[in-house]
């Protein structure tokens, strides 16, 4: 009888609690944006990437130790990509001649014949895989394209863009990352 | 006077009269004594007056791109068109407070007018001291870390060109739906204050009866036809800008929008049961409290930047004071709720589950769950990355998948339970009412086998809309022919119109998402490609440049008809590129193109995509049906006599002004 007179607060009881840890995860869970920033590569030795290109080269990842490697995961069909890429051919054009970065591209989920013709017409002579790339992707947590990785010229993966990059960018992470990875 | 200050004059005029009216109404309360707080609601037409003056000053300055005032010199720009530059007010987070002020302060005196009778009620007046502080609080964020009003300093650029803003983000500028949804949205959004209000009230002042319900049932049909049809339009809208050939991606904004339908969805059922039997009363009262909560927290996901959504708001300290908005309304509730929960209990029971108020508990279990399972994959990336810091997202496969179940359960309920009879049912009753929408949900399922659908789920979809729907149009028929016109208002037969609504809602959305066909082509102009028994003509590209945008457009004619207009604009004072999809709508199919990407010359190719989709058109018609029948539900109906045994009510106890202050 005394549990049927207090019935209400039983059932409030275990409501209330969930609902504190509701109101407490809310309260102390970061910013999505800030979150963004860490992710699970971070610091890690760079997934190896390795494969024929489509202008008939292989690339594999690990002879690029030494210099700066934008790892570019697009689509030719992903308009945030069709806008990026000129800043990645100026970036490419910049760095080719110093010869301290190189750019790689991923074509994700994507057709061979579309992405060589997309290269030909935007312009853009770094290595291009467009085979058998889905598992490389899945390795480095992609998420959506473009998407593009900063692998520091010791191999491990520094830094991330979720979204178009632009070249000016690219240059200020790598600005602000050579102290870091000496 | 500047729109600056005098729209923070506003802001705080608005302010003041809202802690005034509070106090007032606490001390009245407090005292006993009813003329105070019956005088207090004056304030109220205070608080209107400050909120309208604060959103007449806003579009002042908008419109005549004051530039002084900082809201207008970030978020407008003098390129805008009048129209979205009007809109640009609910674009960004200090406008979108204002209108909800707005909206709501104007609720507010809707409910002191219409009790204006009633105004030394405690009742009303505990009512109204909700309304104030609820007031009060949105009025504060405009004070603190929403105003509106801040100031700014226009300097013009070096080379002499006067100061000009960025404009409203394109994509909410480049389409009309956008100056609908949002105002629509927050119709229904806030309408819930005013239940939640007099729920709040209720269990305070112990007066278990259903005069509350009865008083804010119209208010609560309402709030939540907006609001149905507010998240309507902003699926319409995100198909017809946002060009994936998508309406509804459970995003935590579109999420946000959706749990106080559901809980409000199940309010509306759950009500008849109490209004008919006298029971569920702490449940309504629940559903009412979540329903207000709800949306609330809706504001906290979608302006906090807590949860990664596509419709990523700028980041603003307002998260804090929302979340804290949101706790302490769950404190005073579930305190309220403990201490009176078994107070209100009343002593009926459910004679049979195959009657009215069975089927009408089981659309509520069948809508919490639907709820639960909304809030827990909208929060569930916060849970994990709490547990072991990882970081995942929970995206359609986990919606759909748990959705879909609770989706035929309720459409086979919709049309089972509005023939049921309250109390208890028999077998042939059941079989003589249902036999007309049964044979009309086969025939819509062979009718659907033969033009081609293929797969049980959209299969048994059509079968159990057909089903529901049959049985609504049974409601409605035999309603008209016993009351002539009458058939079609009040909120039964309404209510019917609206699960017609519902239906078409739920056959369009199984159907597109079912039968989608997407492909991608590269036209040279002149060519042409066939998809799903479409052909398209790539027709040649046109480049235009307006005040704030550059177009380029592809011509593109569907089955050799007219010429539709994909495309991509460049808005150079945001940076931002955005694609313009081009819908081509028939009551059987849609074709929505995009362009992926540009040709550098008018000979070169252009990569387009064509997404093919069958019904989508009824999603909107439903929408429409919805809010049309939601109209019908407020026009009252024929009038039950209140000596029928059905619906005599329960005795109500006297107000007792004792247990008031300290409860014994």
């Amino acid at each position: 009888m005394i549990m049927q007179e207090r019935q209400a607060f039983w059932i409030v009881l275990p409501v209330a609690v969930a609902l504190g840890l509701l109101v407490l995860l809310l309260a102390t869970g970061d910013p999505a944006s800030e979150r963004n920033n860490t992710f699970q590569l971070q610091g890690e030795v760079a997934p190896l990437i390795e494969g024929p290109t489509i202008d008939g080269g292989w690339f594999d990842i690990d002879d690029e130790r030494g210099r700066w490697v934008i790892v570019n995961f697009f689509s030719t069909s992903c308009v945030p990509c069709i806008v990026e890429h000129p800043e990645l051919v100026a970036f490419s054009d910049a760095h080719d001649a110093l010869g301290d970065a190189t750019v790689v591209s991923l074509a994700f989920d994507d057709r061979a014949e579309n992405v060589v013709k997309f290269f030909q017409d935007n312009g853009g002579s770094w290595p291009v895989l467009a085979q058998d790339t889905g598992e490389i992707a899945v390795q480095y947590g992609v998420t959506g394209v473009p998407e593009s990785y900063i692998v520091a010229p010791s191999g491990v993966v520094v830094g991330r863009f979720i979204g178009g990059l632009t070249a000016a960018a690219l240059d200020d992470a790598i600005a602000t990352l050579t102290g870091a990875d000496t | 006077m500047s729109n600056a200050a005098f729209g923070a004059g506003a802001v705080a005029l608005g302010m003041a009269c809202a802690v005034v009216g509070a106090s007032i109404v606490v001390l009245g309360l407090a005292g006993r004594r009813p003329r105070w707080f019956a005088e207090a609601t004056t304030l109220v037409f205070g608080m209107f007056a400050a909120a309208l003056a604060a959103f007449v000053v806003m579009e002042r300055a908008l419109i005549t791109r004051d530039f002084t005032v900082a809201f207008v010199a970030e978020h407008g720009s003098s390129r805008t068109p009048a129209l979205f530059n009007f809109a640009t007010l609910w674009s960004a987070l200090e406008g979108s407070i204002l209108l909800w002020t707005l909206i709501l302060c104007g609720y507010v005196v809707a409910v002191v007018l219409k009790f204006r009778r009633q105004g030394d009620d405690p009742m009303v007046g505990w009512a109204v001291l909700t309304l104030f502080v609820v007031s009060g609080f949105f009025f504060l964020l405009m004070l603190s870390v929403a105003a509106p009003f801040n100031t700014f300093d226009p300097q013009p650029l070096a080379d002499g060109t006067p100061f000009d803003g960025p404009g409203p983000n394109p994509l909410l500028q480049n389409h009309i739906l956008m100056a609908f949804h949002p105002p629509v949205l927050y119709l229904g959004y806030v309408g819930f204050t005013v239940p939640f209000a007099f729920a709040i009230s209720a269990l305070v002042t112990g007066r278990v009866g259903e005069g509350w319900l009865l008083a804010t049932r119209r208010w609560t049909v309402m709030a939540w036809g907006l609001l149905s049809l507010g998240i309507v339009l902003g699926a319409w809208w995100s198909y017809e800008t946002l060009g994936w050939g998508g309406y509804w991606a459970w995003d935590p904004v579109e999420n946000a929008s959706f749990l106080p339908w559901l809980t409000g969805t199940a309010f509306l059922h759950s009500v008849m049961v109490q209004e008919r039997r006298g029971m569920l009363r702490v449940w309504n009262l629940s559903l009412v409290i979540a329903t207000f909560s709800l949306t609330i927290l809706g504001t906290f996901i979608t302006r906090s930047g807590v949860l990664q959504s596509v419709h990523a708001f700028v980041e603003s300290g307002i998260g804090p004071a929302i979340l804290t908005f949101f706790g302490l309304i769950v404190i005073v509730s579930l305190g309220l709720i403990a201490w009176r929960g078994d107070e209100l209990r009343s002593p009926g029971r459910i004679d049979s589950p195959i009657s009215r108020e069975g089927a009408f508990l089981a659309n509520n279990v069948l809508f919490a769950a639907f709820a639960f399972v909304v809030l827990l994959g909208t929060v569930f990336p916060l849970i994990v990355e709490v547990i072991d810091g990882r970081t995942i997202s929970v995206g359609n496969p986990y919606f759909d998948q748990m959705t879909m179940p609770i989706g035929f359960a309720l459409l086979f309920l919709m049309a089972v339970a509005p023939v049921l009879p309250w109390r208890k049912a028999s077998g042939d009753l059941l079989a003589e009412r249902l036999i007309w929408p049964a044979w009309i949900g086969a025939a819509a399922m062979v009718v659907s086998l033969l033009i081609g659908a293929r797969g049980w789920a959209p299969t048994l979809a059509f079968g159990l809309g057909g089903f529901a729907g049959g049985a609504a149009l049974r409601q409605v028929v035999l309603a008209t022919r016993r009351q002539g016109w009458r058939g079609f208002v009040g909120r039964t037969n309404g209510g019917m119109i609206v699960h017609v609504g519902v239906v078409l809602i739920a056959v369009a959305f199984a159907a597109s998402n079912a039968y989608v066909r997407q492909g991608e082509f590269t036209l040279l102009p002149g060519e042409t490609a066939e998809i799903a028994g479409h052909t398209l003509t790539y027709e040649g590209s046109t480049f235009r440049e307006y005040s704030n945008r550059a177009e380029w457009t592809a011509a593109v004619s569907v089955d050799g008809g007219k010429a539709y207009e994909p495309g991509i604009a460049v808005y150079p004072f945001a940076s931002q590129t955005i694609g313009i999809p081009s819908v081509r709508s028939t009551l059987f199919d849609d074709v929505a193109l995009s362009v992926l990407s540009f040709p550098e010359t008018e000979e070169d190719d252009v990569i387009l995509r064509a997404t093919i989709q069958p019904l989508v058109v009824w999603l909107w018609i439903g929408g429409l049906v919805m809010a049309f029948g939601t109209l019908l539900a407020v026009i009252p109906g024929k009038r039950r006599q209140p000596t029928a045994p059905t619906s005599a009510r329960l005795p109500e106890p006297e107000y007792d002004p004792e247990p008031l202050g300290v409860d014994a």
